[in-house]
Parts: structure tokens; C-alpha cells; sequence
């Protein structure tokens, strides 16, 4: 049997945050949130969880600068993160920084379906499983 | 009868009587006039004797005079004597002074030829022979006057002689009157002749002798003239220099004053033009053909904290350091004063990839324009005008933030309605009945064309504001476009589309803004999704090609990647082909079958894809069943420059 996955959700966002929390714990997996960068930082941290699912624009500390931290990390360092956000992709710092960050997938919110985020989170983790 | 006789007789008597007493009246009245005329001629007779006498008294008298003026004459006449040949003395004089006249004149006229030979002796032999010439004329003019007096005294004797002569003839007449007087005075008046002709003829001969003064007097007068003339003539030349050389004076006087004026007015112009040249709001630095820096304006000094003595004379790529966002100096070639320099063609360079380095090492962004100054087609200079634009770039940066503010806080409840009718209509939460199910629908896509719309929206705005802009990097374009056609595989999928794709392996890493080309494809691919019905067929490739179907910035002919997306979708109406890339346009094949579309995704395709150098274009056929549209897109291979897309 499949040990459960831990999904940390990064959004300050209180109704995005409470969809991705309901369907994936509708879909098994275990969850985390984290309501600005600050928290999630000290969550992820402390946590380790499986996978970050992180937003862009918050207050307290932003997901660039979360994610850059989290990359400092030894274990944060392998996390697979899918960037959430609704800023455009042509948003040069956001490029910029989620380049030299190696994220695992930059996703936009509004041009993604819930169902979609789902079945990313459970293919990146299927792939890790398997290495 | 006898008495009466006698009576008769006696009255003839006494009337013979009275006639003879009448007759002896009358006698006696002749004899009385006679006798009162002959006592007249008595008294005549007697006063024409007492005349007489007087008259032989005065022939007396006269005949004294007659003796004194003789003795007066004598004495006149040795006086003349005297005179004549003191005249001869004096004529010998001239004669003397003429020829050394003479002399001095053809000394003159030597000196007049070497003067002719020698023109610097001149002067100096010309204020000789005025001296000279005054001299003569002095001496002229002491002839003239003695020539004069000699003609006076010859005047006189003549008038003398005359007078002499009209008493003679007086003297004649008389004589001739007076028998006596008149033989001694024939002798003493023919004497008087003889010595009358020797005194007129020393007179004509003093006239003679005068009259060849005068001449000579004359002669020399004409030399003196002639000498006076020339020097006139050399005081006139003399005069002339002298006033052409004082007008010349003049007239470099005013020349000068002229110049010092004009000068001056100049001076005046230059000051003003130099100081409207240094006020001028925006940076002026201007260069010498060779680069070299000979004008800076003070809005240049103040933004690069130099002053003007610090980079004049200096090569403008060492004196006014040029760099990138990332402080690296431009190269010198790429250096827009370089191509200015070498005239090539200049753009207006107004991305934000110029900084110029301040004296405190500090850099801030600046829009250059550099021209080259061009005089008879050769390049002499260059003139960089430039503007410190950290203003206007942070006006981008807001209307980036704007852009960036308004995709977020837009987004984000569409994001929250779209997820949570998903949720619903999986019914993983619960079962829907029909009708709710339907109207969650509804929610759903209308919600999902607002996402679009604001997708596009924010786009086309950030196209607008320009804060697009080009920054190629090397991208791997065959990942990119997997990613784009990853993205749209649910849509692909729903629709049961059979779908290929096919990237060159000799395309690896181009020089592409990735962001961009995403933007490109990811439209021009989901048009080919939305516009072909169920089960088409959608063919996406990529190649390289040697069209020469544009050239780049450079105007180099490259290798070009071509897209090529072709769909057996529903086609372009042939009639609106040529509106199809206008923004907001939607053909009307399409507004029946699907309303879902905003008319913005192939004008922002346009947009990007000209600003970057390429070229996008389609065939499309509306009737023709399964043969649809295919958009191309051609982009230059090797770089793409950077520049605003807007």
C-alpha cells in the first residue's frame, strides 16, 4: 500500500488555498498550509513534505524568495515545486529567478484546471517514486 | 496961262528939288554907314596889327622854347645813351643766365631721364628739381620783372620819341608860318630828326633787344612751366599716392572697423549659438571624425558628473563610458557614436540596453541618438544626443507592475470560480441534477472565456505599454513548443484531434525570447484547436529554411526557423484575409460556431512576431472540405535584436 503523500500549499489566497486542500485530500493525499512565505518556509523546513505547491505574490515573504531559500536547503534542494500563480509569464523577474531556481513546473492558475494541477502533482510524484 | 506955266514949272522945280534933297539924303545916309564901316576896318586894321605883333612876340618866345626843349632832348638823348648800353650790359647778363639756364635745363632733362631709368630716385631727384624749378622760377620771375621794367623804359622812351616828334611837327607848321623861325627851325627840327631816327633807332633796337629778352624770358618761362608742369605732375602723382594711400587708410580703417564690427556680430552669434547649444535640456556631446570629443553641453556634464575639461580632446568610447543593465561596457563596434562614425544607418536606439556610467561609477539608463555630421558627403562628426531616462523607466516599470498587479488581482477570482464549478461539476463532492449541472456549466465556460479575454487583454496591454521587451537568450525552440502543445493537450484531447509534431534536429539552441515565442505559438496553436471541428487534424512543424524572405536588423541574409501550424479547420472567408491580423476582428465563419474568442491572439502574434524580425503569414481556403488554414511563421535563425517591440 502507497505510504500517503505530503502537499504543502503555499497561497495566501484562502479560497484557491481551501480547493487545492479539499481535492487533494479528496484524492489521498496529505496536506499542509501555509497562508504567506514566512509560514511556509518554517513549514517546509520543518515538515519536509513530499511536494510545494507554492503561489508568487504574498505577503511577508514572496515565492521567489521561499523557493530561493528552499533551494539553499540540502533536502529543499531535490523538493519538486510546481509554481502557482496568475502573474503573466512574461513577467521578467518571475522568469528570471524561476530559471536560475530550476523549479519543477511553473503553472498559471487561471489557465489550469484544478483536475490538471491534481493529475501534475500526481505524475511528479509517480516519477519520483520511481527514481 | 504962263503963270500958271511957272506955277507948274516952280512945282516941277520944287518937287526935282525934293527928289534931289531925298536923293542926297540917302548918299549922306551911305556915306554915313560907309564912313561908320571904314572907322570899323580902321579899328580891325589897328587890332590886327596889335596881333601881329604879338604873334612875332610869342614866334619868339617859342623859338627860346624850341631852344631849351633842343637842349633837352640832347641831354635825353645821352640819358638814352647811357641806357642803352646799360641795357646791353643787362641783355649780356641774361644772355648769361639763359644759357646757364640752358645748361641747367638739359642738366635737368638728364636728371629728368635718370629719374625715367631710376623710379627710387626719383623722389628725392624730384624734390631736386622742384627745388631747382623754384629756384628757375624765382629767377623767371626776376627776369620777367626786368624784363617788364626794360619794356617800360622802352614804352617811355617810344611815348618820349612821340611826343618829340608831334612837337616837331608843330614845329614843322609852324615854321612853315614863320619864314624866318621856321629855316633855323627846318635845321634845329632836322636835327632834331636826325637825333629822333638814331634815338628811335637805339629805341628799336632796345625794343628788338627787349622783345629777344622777352623771349628768351619767355623761353624760359616755358621751361620753367614745363619743368613746374612735370613737377606739377610728380606732385600731382605725388598727391595722388598720397590720397590713394590716405584712402587706402581710410578704407582699412573702416575695413578694420568693419572686421572688429563683424567680428564682434559673430562673436555675438557664436556666444548665442554656443550657449544655446550648452542649455539645451538633453545631454549634447559632440565628436571630430576621428571620435574625438570637441563639444560637451552642460546637461551632459551635470548627468555624467564630468566636466567638459575632463573629457574634451578624448576618445568619446574612454571619456563617456557606455554599458549594459549589467555595468559591461558596449562593445566598441555595437557603440551607436561608432556607427555614427562609420555613417551607418542609425536607429533611434529607446530600449533600455544603454547605461551610461556617471563619474561616481553609478549608472543610469539613457536613450541615445547619434547622428554623424556630414559636410560634402564625408562624415566630419558625430553628435550624440542623449537623455537620462531613469523617469520614463520607471514609468515602465510601473505600467509593468500595473500589468503584472492586474493579471494577479484579475486572475485570481476567475481562478477560484473556475476551480470550484470544476469541483462541482466532477461531482467528486456530490451528485448534481441535470439542470444544476447545466447552469454549473454555464458558470464554467463563460468563466473560462473570461479568462481568456484577460489573458489576451493583458497581452495586448503590455504590448501597448511596451513593456515587452525583446530579450533573446538561447532557448531550446523544439522544448518550447512541446511545452505550448503540452499546455493545449487537453483541449487537443477533448476534441479527439490527431495531432503531430515535428522539430529539425539541426535546430538546438536559438537566439529567441522564449516568453515571447511562447506567446506565438501557444496562439496560433489554439486557434487551430478552437477553429477545427471534432476529430480534425492539426500539423505542427518546425524547420530551417533558406528563404530569403527577410533579412535582419543587420540586414544580413540568415537562415530562418520556420513554424508551420496546419489545421483542417474551418478556414478564413477569402473576403476578410486581409482583416484577419487586425486587432479585436473575428471572421464571421467563426462568431456562428464558437463564440468563444477574443480577436486579439493573431494581432499580438503580429505584433511579436514583426517587432522581432520575422514575418507570419497564412493559407486558408473556406471551401475546400479538410484543407483549412496553415499559418507560418518565419523568424530569423541566428539573433534576434533587441529592441521594443512598441
Amino acid at each position: 500500500m502507497e505510504t500517503q503523500k505530503t502537499v504543502l500549499i503555499i497561497e495566501d489566497e484562502k479560497f484557491l488555498r481551501e480547493a487545492l486542500v479539499d481535492i487533494l485530500r479528496f484524492k489521498k493525499f496529505l496536506t499542509l498550509e501555509a497562508k504567506n512565505g514566512k509560514d511556509g518556509l518554517n513549514i517546509a523546513l520543518s515538515k519536509h513534505p513530499e511536494l510545494i505547491l507554492l503561489d508568487i505574490i504574498m505577503p511577508e515573504m514572496d515565492g521567489v524568495a521561499l523557493l530561493k531559500k528552499i533551494r539553499e536547503d540540502a533536502w529543499g534542494e531535490k523538493v519538486p515545486v510546481i509554481i502557482l500563480t496568475n502573474l503573466s509569464a512574461t513577467s521578467e523577474q518571475l522568469t528570471n529567478n524561476a530559471d536560475t531556481q530550476n523549479p519543477t513546473q511553473y503553472l498559471i492558475k487561471s489557465d489550469w484546471k484544478l483536475y490538471d494541477i491534481v493529475k501534475k502533482v500526481e505524475e511528479i510524484l509517480k516519477a519520483q517514486n520511481t527514481l | 496961262m504962263i503963270e500958271q506955266n511957272t506955277i507948274l514949272e516952280s512945282n516941277n522945280v520944287i518937287l526935282s528939288l525934293k527928289i534931289l534933297a531925298r536923293e542926297k539924303e540917302i548918299v549922306r545916309r551911305k556915306l554915313a554907314v560907309t564912313a561908320v564901316k571904314l572907322a570899323a576896318t580902321a579899328k580891325k586894321l589897328a587890332i590886327t596889327a596889335k596881333e601881329k605883333e604879338s604873334v612875332r612876340r610869342k614866334l619868339a618866345i617859342t623859338a627860346k622854347e624850341k631852344e631849351s626843349v633842343r637842349r633837352k632832348l640832347a641831354i635825353t638823348a645821352k640819358k638814352l645813351a647811357i641806357t642803352a648800353a646799360k641795357l646791353a650790359v643787362t641783355a649780356k647778363e641774361k644772355e648769361s643766365v639763359r644759357r646757364r639756364l640752358a645748361i641747367t635745363a638739359s642738366k635737368l632733362a638728364a636728371t629728368a631721364e635718370k629719374l625715367a631709368i631710376t623710379a627710387k630716385e626719383k623722389e628725392s631727384v624730384r624734390r631736386r628739381l622742384a627745388i631747382t624749378a623754384a629756384k628757375l622760377a624765382v629767377t623767371a620771375a626776376k627776369l620777367v620783372v626786368t624784363a617788364a621794367k626794360l619794356a617800360a623804359t622802352a614804352e617811355k622812351l617810344a611815348v618820349t620819341a612821340e611826343e618829340k616828334e608831334s612837337v616837331r611837327r608843330k614845329l614843322a607848321i609852324t615854321a612853315e608860318e614863320k619864314e624866318d623861325v621856321r629855316r633855323k627851325l627846318v635845321i634845329t627840327a632836322a636835327e632834331l630828326a636826325v637825333t629822333a631816327e638814331e634815338k628811335e633807332d637805339v629805341r628799336r633796337k632796345l625794343v628788338i633787344t627787349a622783345a629777344k629778352l622777352a623771349l628768351a624770358a619767355e623761353e624760359k618761362e616755358s621751361v620753367r612751366r614745363k619743368l613746374a608742369i612735370t613737377a606739377e605732375e610728380k606732385e600731382d602723382v605725388r598727391r595722388k599716392l598720397v590720397i590713394t594711400a590716405e584712402e587706402l587708410k581710410v578704407s582699412y580703417k573702416t575695413l578694420e572697423k568693419k572686421v572688429l564690427e563683424r567680428t564682434e556680430s559673430l562673436e555675438m552669434a557664436r556666444a548665442k549659438e554656443e550657449a544655446i547649444l550648452l542649455s539645451i535640456g538633453d545631454g549634447i556631446i559632440a565628436t571630430d571624425e576621428k571620435g574625438n570629443i570637441i563639444f560637451i553641453n552642460k546637461t551632459a556634464e551635470k548627468l555624467l558628473g564630468k566636466k567638459s575639461k575632463e573629457v574634451l580632446g578624448k576618445f568619446f568610447y574612454e571619456a563617456v563610458v557606455l554599458v549594459d543593465k549589467k555595468g559591461a561596457p558596449i562593445q566598441l563596434e555595437n557603440h551607436p557614436v561608432k556607427m555614427a562614425l562609420l555613417n551607418k544607418p542609425t536607429t533611434a536606439i529607446t530600449g533600455a540596453i544603454y547605461y551610461h556610467l556617471r563619474k561616481n561609477k553609478t549608472i543610469f539608463p539613457v536613450v541615445i541618438t547619434a547622428t554623424p555630421v556630414m559636410l560634402d558627403g564625408k562624415v566630419i562628426g558625430t553628435i550624440k544626443v542623449f537623455r537620462d531616462v531613469t523617469f520614463e523607466r520607471e514609468i515602465d516599470k510601473a505600467k509593468t507592475e500595473f500589468v503584472s498587479l492586474a493579471s494577479h488581482q484579475l486572475r485570481t477570482p476567475l481562478s477560484t470560480v473556475s476551480w470550484y464549478a470544476e469541483m462541482l461539476l466532477t461531482e467528486d463532492m456530490g451528485h448534481l441534477n441535470k439542470k444544476q449541472k447545466k447552469y454549473l456549466g454555464a458558470v464554467y465556460s463563460s468563466n473560462q472565456r473570461m479568462v481568456e479575454l484577460v489573458n489576451a487583454l493583458l497581452d495586448v496591454s503590455s504590448l501597448e505599454l511596451g513593456t515587452f521587451v525583446i530579450e533573446p537568450e538561447q532557448t531550446d525552440i523544439c522544448k518550447l513548443t512541446e511545452n505550448v502543445i503540452h499546455e493545449q493537450r487537453p483541449q487537443i484531447d477533448a476534441k479527439k484531434m490527431v495531432f503531430s509534431f515535428s522539430c529539425d534536429e539541426k535546430i538546438s539552441l536559438v537566439q529567441a525570447d522564449p516568453k515571447l515565442l511562447h506567446m506565438v505559438m501557444q496562439n496560433i496553436l489554439s486557434n487551430a484547436v478552437k477553429y477545427t471541428p471534432e476529430g480534425g487534424k492539426i500539423d505542427f512543424s518546425i524547420s530551417l529554411t533558406d528563404l530569403p524572405s527577410h533579412k535582419t536588423l543587420k540586414g544580413q541574409n540568415t537562415k530562418n526557423i520556420l513554424l508551420k501550424i496546419s489545421d483542417t479547420g474551418y478556414g478564413i472567408p477569402k473576403n476578410q484575409q486581409d482583416k484577419i491580423f487586425t486587432k479585436l476582428f473575428r471572421a464571421d465563419n467563426v462568431l456562428d460556431k464558437d463564440t468563444d474568442g477574443t480577436g486579439l491572439g493573431l494581432y499580438i502574434v503580429k505584433s511579436i512576431v514583426e517587432n522581432s524580425g520575422g514575418k507570419v503569414w497564412f493559407t486558408s481556403s473556406e471551401v475546400e472540405k479538410n484543407k483549412g488554414t496553415t499559418f507560418f511563421v518565419s523568424l530569423p535563425f541566428n539573433e534576434i535584436e533587441k529592441v521594443n517591440v512598441l
